[in-house]
């Protein structure tokens, strides 16, 4: 079944890591596209969750409008942490993950694709969603353009530090709250200045410093995370 | 420069032996400090001109907290250390530090919180030093409830010391943003954990001596943890039966 | 007596401050005795790997 690893063990002349991490980038979208409602799941998750908070709270949009960058970010996060289980189990269980790391091709760049495309799954549909749920909770038209950048930068973020837990904890029984607990306290930096950029956003005023911050804090986890998740995966394979 | 001893730490029967000969001589001394130190802060230093009395708790508290992210450091470059080098005493340091590092920051919260009881008003406040705290805490488990998850020793070691590394470059930016965080809503400026209005030097001299009788104490305990953890990493049987028998 | 009930009293901080510090040392003490329980353990379990391994080597041997 499996044309990419076929590619990546028998080419003759070795395709770079790059075009290896495309194909593995290409093939995790189009076996998520054959399970359609597993893409639908995180963000039927995410508008559960929202709702809670004005049932739990009050339902006048003044107030909801107070909290709602700190609502869209809680619920994004939360939803973006069970997508997160998603992301290596299918290849764990039937051996992908482990053709790829023997494959003698850089894991670390596979490992990118593989999150890059988690992201492109959950991430970017929860960040395109966001303004819908942003407008439920009061939130001016105006605002909902910052809203889905935010969003965006944040789950992508979220989903590379992500990716190191979900392979520290492949082995593990209790994997899905164990891997909620040990994201979660990582992926502070990444709430706080995510929230704080939506919530300049939604107040009409310039959000450039935060989201500066978080831009930042995506491009440190695009150039570390991935070596401390491959490191991860080697050691869940051992 | 001789390098034998440092080499000589990679070997568990050595440092088996080590560990257990060094003990006294970090619990000893601790304890004579921490006890100059509590009669130095409880009796002798006089009482704060804002605080009155309650400032005495920063005895106990400023100790505790610093303790906490000291021993987190040191279980992430021993996590580090065990990751690159795979030295089994390395992992068993680390593995040594969790436990009284996590204690030790939940002391921490709590002195934290009965200071602030008199001093704000509040038994917990958003501020940026207990919200780092309680965000270590979390670290901590995270760390103890990765090691658990795993059945293997080995797999355990290796697991956890990557959270260790990955958490050690985290906690700077983690902290950062706390404090970012709690500069955006002004009212808690008002509120940080301040300690007394002038340090005099009988209020200072007994601090001192707590923050270093306690690192002595940390480390007594870390020694006596480090043979437990050792021997359970030991399979080959020689040295064991010979350690076992002492 | 005035002395000591003085210092007990901790100028009205007493019922933070003791607790403050019991809690402290509630750590303190916790910590060496779970150090000592993991040593005690530690050390049975060594036997007791030892002893299996001896009666495995006795086995062959038989």
């Amino acid at each position: 079944m499996n044309t990419t690893t076929a590619v990546l063990s028998s080419r003759a002349d070795i395709p770079s890591a790059l075009d290896v991490a495309g194909l593995a980038l290409m093939r995790d979208l189009r076996l998520a596209f054959r399970k359609r409602d597993e893409i639908a799941q995180p963000l039927a998750f995410f508008a559960v969750v929202m709702t809670l908070f004005p049932l739990a709270i009050t339902p006048e949009l003044s107030r909801l409008r107070e909290i709602a960058p700190g609502v869209l970010w809680v619920a994004a996060l939360l939803a973006a942490l069970l997508a997160l289980e998603h992301l290596f189990r299918d290849d764990a269980r039937d051996g992908t993950l482990e053709q790829y790391a023997l494959s003698g091709r850089s894991l670390t760049w596979l490992l990118y694709a593989k999150t890059a495309a988690h992201w492109i799954l959950t991430g970017l549909p929860l960040a395109l969603v966001a303004p819908f749920a942003g407008m439920a909770l009061g939130a001016p038209a105006h605002a909902l353009g910052g809203i889905v950048i935010t969003l965006a930068i944040g789950t992508f973020a979220l989903s590379l530090i992500g990716a190191i837990s979900a392979a520290l904890t492949l082995g593990t029984r209790r994997g899905g709250m164990l891997l909620s607990l040990l994201t979660l306290p990582l992926a502070v930096p990444i709430l706080i200045f995510g929230a704080q950029a939506t919530d300049l956003a939604m107040r009409a005023r310039s959000f450039a410093a935060p989201l500066e911050l978080l831009a930042a804090f995506a491009v440190l986890g695009v150039t570390l995370a991935p070596l401390a998740a491959a490191a991860a995966v080697r050691i869940s394979l051992e | 420069m001789n390098w034998t001893w440092f080499h000589r730490l990679g070997s568990p029967p050595h440092v088996y032996r080590l560990a257990r000969t060094l003990t006294p001589w970090f619990a000893w001394p601790a304890a004579l400090l921490i006890i100059a130190g509590l009669y130095g802060g409880l009796v002798l230093a006089p009482p704060d001109y804002q605080q009155g009395d309650g400032f005495r708790m920063i005895y106990v508290h400023v100790p505790m907290a610093i303790l906490s992210i000291m021993i987190y450091t040191i279980m992430g470059v021993a996590a580090g250390v065990g990751l690159i080098w795979r030295m089994k005493v390395a992992h068993a340091v680390a593995a040594s530090c969790a436990p009284i590092g996590a204690s030790i920051t939940v002391a921490a919260l709590a002195t934290g919180s009965l200071w602030g009881r008199p001093m704000w008003g509040t038994y917990w406040a958003w501020d940026p030093r207990l919200t780092s705290e309680l965000l270590l805490l979390f670290l901590y488990l995270g760390y103890m409830g990765l090691r658990s998850a795993f059945d293997d020793l080995q797999r355990a070691d290796r697991a956890s010391a990557l959270l260790a590394v990955v958490g050690l470059v985290d906690v700077p930016i983690v902290h950062f943003s706390v404090v970012w965080w709690n500069s955006l809503h002004q009212g808690s400026s008002l509120l940080r954990l301040g300690g007394p209005t002038i340090y005099t030097a009988a209020m200072l001299v007994p601090l001192l001596m707590m923050i270093f009788g306690f690192m002595l104490y940390f480390a007594a305990i870390l020694l006596m943890r480090l043979r437990g953890e050792v021997l359970r990493r030991e399979r080959t049987a020689s040295w064991v039966k010979e350690a076992l028998a002492t | 007596m005035n002395g000591l009930t003085h210092f007990l009293a901790m100028g009205g901080y007493a019922r933070f401050l003791w607790p403050c510090y019991g809690i402290t040392f509630a750590v303190v003490f916790l910590n060496i005795y779970w150090a000592r329980r993991l040593n005690a353990r530690a050390r049975s379990e060594a036997r007791r790997r030892l002893a299996m391994r001896e009666e495995l080597v006795l086995e062959e041997q038989a």
